[in-house]
């Protein structure tokens, strides 16, 4: 089934729209999540004629009510309103919650999957389906639909430029990002949604086309449980919640013989978790990684850079495979409100002068490849993501700090704030070696944030020690499939969303040629 | 998407607040934290109306928990010498109760709570037996700074975070952005054309 597709929004059944206390239907196929693994999960199922059903815990905000404000958008947009932490709390974890999921306010960076990774899964989880020569044909459709291609020369910032300069005079490569966007207009606001509709985000792209194939969607809509029936899943339940009042307007259960999960790495093992199935090698929600990162900040006196440009447009990567060093280093434009979070200068003026002179930092982050030693549970009818800093991990940060440093003194930096919770600044390059030497592993001691979790239902030939099989489909309840980060074996230490497209499609391929059969 | 509650933690009963609970608390306040757009939009508006309003009425902290929000607000957000607006002008203790505490899970509300009465207790041992609140604005400054730095993980933690919400109060308020060249939002005001959907696929 074909219908016109809208030119801008989506008919969303929302709760508001709903009057019934309970919702009893029937597809082909449930999807549960509308992020990067979900919409396109959907729009390939529902163009092969199959009835879809969607399913977004989060609201559906329409682009034109975005505010391009982040501490609204956080609330508007994010999971837990921007406020979703580690168990100890001291590691901030982004993830979208609305229709679109991440895609909506993530920095559009994109990378293909290392082929290291993917030999790594094939000798570590016996994963030999997902050669560079399988995967290849998959990177190019998403790259063509989703508009991915290297950034123009343009489409950069005044604190990118400067970080290329300082990464050319300390001869550290540098390259230009691959963006899914369109004409970028460099509002500076990715993070809090792309009012103009540049940026390729799952709202833009494959829930419209789903919905032209017959896919139906729901927002507010959370699934508690999904259910099987002698070794094959038989649909889900889920409730719908009143966003503004956080009550429960109906009980809906879906009767499907595919269901697909891609609530995102946090929340697809919890539902899980909360089933009771498809855990026979208890691994479900363990492996947990995230990417974790950290923001060192510049001063650059009479920069007057204008918060303005691509959210991000730069990167290095030469020490981002885990032999070379594990972290990789990536530009993003700071506004005065996310200046507020990313380093201490001290209570008082100290404070206010560093923000009245906000126009005069450049950021730059360090994220790092972590090993998947953390867990996601539920517990007492809550979440928890056990997650710190490993010990063996934290000199890659030291490292990433220590480079981007490097770079931004090389850039003409006068002064680096560091990311603590004390204040610790940085103001000649003779003093790095002795500063960072001091920075210990702790917990609530440095300002991190993590833009990617992942690794909780991992995928594997081995069913005693992965959750789903190299396809995608439980190794315990057939017909029930994750295509979200959580497949992921090991971390891969470059932005994970193209490799979520991409294994997607391939999962969504494979679960149409079972339709056939 | 979310499957459950919004919330990480255990409903907290009583007041004792043990080391655990110190740092759930000090965790809590360290995320990005987002600000309720509806409310947010209205503490916004009234600090931009010409003849100020009475101040909205707090609801979600009792008058000794303001009390310390209020002396933190004082001590975090100098504006003297400055031509930045107030945070009274800002708005900023009614953005934190309407903003943020009222879409907080109560059990959160509870911790947070248990949190500023820890914070608040903080300087006695130091400070000559003075809570929070009755120390002079300097002194104040100097116990924030010195928590941020201590060997306890807790007192890292609440004053971090403490300091992230009244900073975030203050500087999300657009009032706060003409006085750092930062012109805000610019898709709707510059008429940005939308794209809208893309589309469909050939491949």
């Amino acid at each position: 089934m074909t219908t016109k597709m809208p030119s801008k929004g989506l008919p969303v059944i929302q709760a508001k729209d709903i009057k019934e206390s309970r919702l009893s239907l029937t597809a082909d196929a449930v999807v549960v999540g509308s992020g990067a693994g979900g919409a396109i999960a959907a729009y390939k199922l529902a163009a092969a004629g199959k009835k879809v059903i969607v399913l977004e815990a989060g609201p559906y905000v329409p682009s034109e009510q975005f505010s391009e404000m982040l501490a609204v958008g956080m609330d508007q947009l994010y999971q837990d309103h921007g406020g979703q932490t580690n168990l100890n709390k001291d590691i901030t974890i982004l993830q979208g919650a609305c229709v679109g999921g991440s895609t909506v306010v993530n920095a559009t960076v994109c990378f293909r999957t290392p082929e290291y990774y993917l030999k790594l899964w094939a000798k570590e989880y016996g994963l030999t389906n997902l050669t560079l020569k399988t995967l290849t044909p998959y990177f190019e459709e998403v790259e063509t639909n989703l508009s991915i291609k290297p950034r123009t020369a343009t489409e950069s910032s005044p604190c990118a430029d400067k970080l290329a300069e300082g990464c050319e005079k300390a001869d550290i490569p540098w390259k230009p990002s691959r963006r899914n966007v369109k004409q970028c207009v460099m509002t500076g606001a990715c993070l809090s949604g792309c009012i103009p509709d540049r940026k390729q985000s799952m709202l833009v792209t494959y829930l419209p086309w789903a919905v032209a194939k017959g896919a139906t969607i729901y927002s507010d809509t959370r699934v508690v449980q999904v259910t099987e029936e002698k070794g094959k899943v038989t649909g889900i339940k889920a409730e719908v919640i009143d966003q503004t009042s956080g009550d429960k307007k109906t009980d809906m259960e879906i009767k499907a013989p595919i269901v697909v999960l891609a609530a995102g790495a946090i929340q697809t093992p919890l539902i899980l978790q909360r089933s009771n199935v498809a855990n026979s090698s208890g691994q479900v929600g363990k492996n947990f990684a995230c990417h974790p990162s950290l923001s060192v900040v510049g001063h650059f006196p009479g920069l007057n850079q204008n918060f303005y440009g691509a959210w991000h447009s730069l990167y290095v990567d030469k020490f981002t495979l885990p032999d070379d060093g594990g972290y990789i280093l990536l530009n993003g434009i700071q506004d005065p409100v996310e200046a507020t979070l990313n380093t201490e200068r001290g209570t008082g003026k100290p404070f206010m002068g560093y923000i009245l002179e906000s126009k005069d930092y450049v950021r730059f982050i360090s994220l790092i490849h972590d090993r998947n030693h953390g867990e996601v549970l539920w517990e007492d009818g809550v979440k928890k993501v056990k997650y710190d800093m490993h010990p063996e991990d934290f000199p890659a940060m030291i490292e990433g700090m220590r480079k981007a440093i490097k770079v931004l003194f090389a850039a003409g930096a006068k002064k680096i704030f560091m990311p603590t919770s004390h204040k610790l600044e940085i103001n000649d390059p003779s003093e790095v070696d002795e500063v960072l030497g001091s920075l210990k592993n702790e917990i609530a001691r440095y300002r991190y944030v993590s833009y990617h979790p992942q690794g909780t239902c991992r995928m594997g030939a081995d069913p005693a020690n992965s959750v789903v099989n190299p396809y995608g489909e439980s190794h315990d309840v057939k017909g029930l499939y994750v295509t979200d980060a959580s497949l992921l074996p090991t971390s891969i230490g470059y932005n994970p969303q193209e490799t979520v497209y991409t294994l997607s499609s391939y999962i969504a391929d494979r679960i149409v040629d079972g339709f056939s059969k | 998407m979310s499957s459950g509650g919004n919330s990480n933690d255990k409903p907290v009963n009583g007041k004792l607040y043990g080391r655990r609970n110190f740092l759930k608390i000090s965790g809590l306040l360290l995320g990005y934290t987002g600000l309720s757009s509806l409310t947010v939009i209205e503490a916004f508006a009234a600090s931009h109306a010409q003849d100020a309003p009475a101040p909205a009425k707090i609801i979600h902290l009792t008058q000794s928990e303001q009390d310390v929000f209020v002396h933190l607000i004082k001590a975090a957000l100098p504006v003297e010498g400055t031509k930045l607006p107030s945070p009274e002008k800002a708005a900023v203790l009614q953005t934190l109760d309407k903003a943020l505490l009222a879409g907080m899970e109560p059990h959160l509300l509870a911790e947070l709570k248990g949190g500023i009465a820890f914070f608040d207790a903080g300087p006695k041992a130091a400070y000559g037996g003075k809570h929070f609140t009755q120390l002079s604005l300097e002194e104040a400054r100097r116990f924030c700074d010195e928590w941020a730095d201590a060997d306890a993980v807790e007192k890292r933690g609440i004053v971090m975070g403490l300091k992230k919400l009244v900073g975030l109060a203050y500087w999300s308020n657009p009032i706060t952005w003409p006085h750092l060249g930062y012109v805000g939002p610019i898709s709707k005001r510059t008429n940005i054309p939308s794209l809208g959907n893309a589309p469909m696929p050939t491949v």
